[in-house]
């Protein structure tokens, strides 16, 4: 199996390329970021949404850990992921304009939006959020450039199942921002033809 | 900014000829920023905010290739300019990433100051003139070198020119910049005088 060798400066490169991105999804019309392409797909501004809650665990891990760290005297080398988590990278990482392994996405990480009554004050809350949240992760990766990251493994978002160092969660989450980039890409793509509103409908079970 | 800071600045614009009114203008558009060691100053993706002088340490501007490696397109150091020119001047994002090798101390400018000094100055736009050519003429040089020279006399080339504030840093760097592995760089620093 071929090595996953991750490197901050390729991480930083990655996450301003899509803080851009994110940049210029804030300018277009409160219809285009609240309409999806069917009533079971997101919005775009519930994607930004999903990404603020994903991010959430990793913004505690990130402050609880790195005081625990120590400097490192020399230039860091680059890092290996290690098999398994390489894995739950590989499919999390989008091939192209493509997202390979369709997931169903868990409760807790679900947007709770009303598409249909969001106000513009809501809209701005949520990017000025994606850019706080995303503003950390990129000092978090900046700051591990003079740290030493070997010795410290963290949970990832979905628990202890899977258990990261630190440039292997730095790389699962930007995995996971490019592959919801294409999923907005998607959005845009349908927006000329087929964009429906849409609410939260509830079941009884 | 003390008087030999300013004096750094005023022989990296040498041809500028300024009343004492218009030298304190100039002086004061622009601002010191100091970087440690393995800081980045520029961000890839990021667009580049200002024109630099390097007053002290070494900078390395490098882009990735696909394997996620440095690939070092040049270096700046005390006296030179730094930054990265074409994001500073387009206002898009930079495909290049400036890091400090050393703990660095930058003359900072920023666009619109920068644009000022054309409007002010009149003497400016020779100056451009010159550090445009100088530009052009240093990258055709290191051109011709990569296409022509073999990587004895990369080498030999490059240590002739370089600065001795160069010469210290990390192999790695000068290797990937004459377009040779670490171990060819060791090699010919152990065989060849220069």
């Amino acid at each position: 199996m071929a090595k996953l060798i991750l490197s901050p400066e390729n991480q930083i490169q990655r996450l301003n390329i899509i803080l851009n991105k994110v940049a210029s999804l804030q300018e277009l019309d409160k219809k285009l970021l609240t309409c999806s392409a069917d009533s079971k797909s997101w919005s775009i501004i519930e994607v930004i949404a999903h990404l603020n809650i994903a991010y959430g665990p990793y913004h505690i891990k990130y402050d609880e850990e790195f005081p625990k760290m120590p400097d490192l005297k020399k230039e860091r080398k680059t890092f290996q992921a290690k098999t398994w988590q390489k894995m739950i990278i590989e499919m999390q990482r989008p091939k192209g304009t493509k997202r390979k392994w369709k997931m169903k996405t868990l409760k807790r990480f679900e947007p709770l939006l009303d598409n249909e009554n969001l106000e513009k004050k809501k809209i701005d809350q949520i990017f000025q959020q994606f850019f706080e949240l995303h503003g950390h992760l990129k000092e978090a990766i900046l700051k591990s450039r003079t740290k030493d990251i070997s010795k410290i493994r963290i949970n990832s978002g979905i628990g202890p199942i899977v258990k990261f160092y630190l440039p292997e969660s730095f790389e699962f989450l930007l995995c996971h921002l490019e592959r919801h980039m294409v999923q907005i890409d998607e959005v845009l793509k349908k927006s000329d033809f087929s964009l429906i509103p849409r609410t939260i409908t509830f079941t009884i079970s | 900014m003390d008087n030999e800071e300013f004096y750094h600045l005023k022989t990296f614009f040498f041809n500028l000829d300024l009343t004492k009114e218009e030298e304190e203008h100039f002086y004061s558009l622009w601002t010191i920023k100091t970087f440690n060691q393995y800081d980045l100053i520029t961000e890839a993706g990021s667009t580049e905010r200002f024109f630099y002088v390097v007053l002290e340490g070494v900078q390395a501007l490098y882009v990735l290739n696909e394997k996620g490696e440095k690939v070092i397109l040049g270096f700046s150091y005390s006296g030179s300019p730094s930054g990265v020119f074409d994001s500073f001047i387009q206002q898009k994002p930079s495909q290049t990433f400036i890091e400090a090798l050393k703990p660095s101390k930058l003359f900072s400018i920023s666009r619109s100051d920068y644009d000022t000094l054309f409007d002010d100055f009149p003497n400016f736009y020779k100056w451009g003139n010159e550090f445009f050519q100088q530009v052009l003429f240093g990258r055709l040089e290191r051109e011709v070198e990569l296409l022509t020279l073999t990587a004895d006399q990369r080498y030999k080339s490059f240590m002739q020119r370089c600065p001795d504030e160069l010469k210290v840093i990390p192999q790695k760097y000068l290797a990937s910049y004459l377009n040779m592995k670490p171990e060819t760089f060791s090699r010919l620093r152990k065989s060849i005088l220069y």
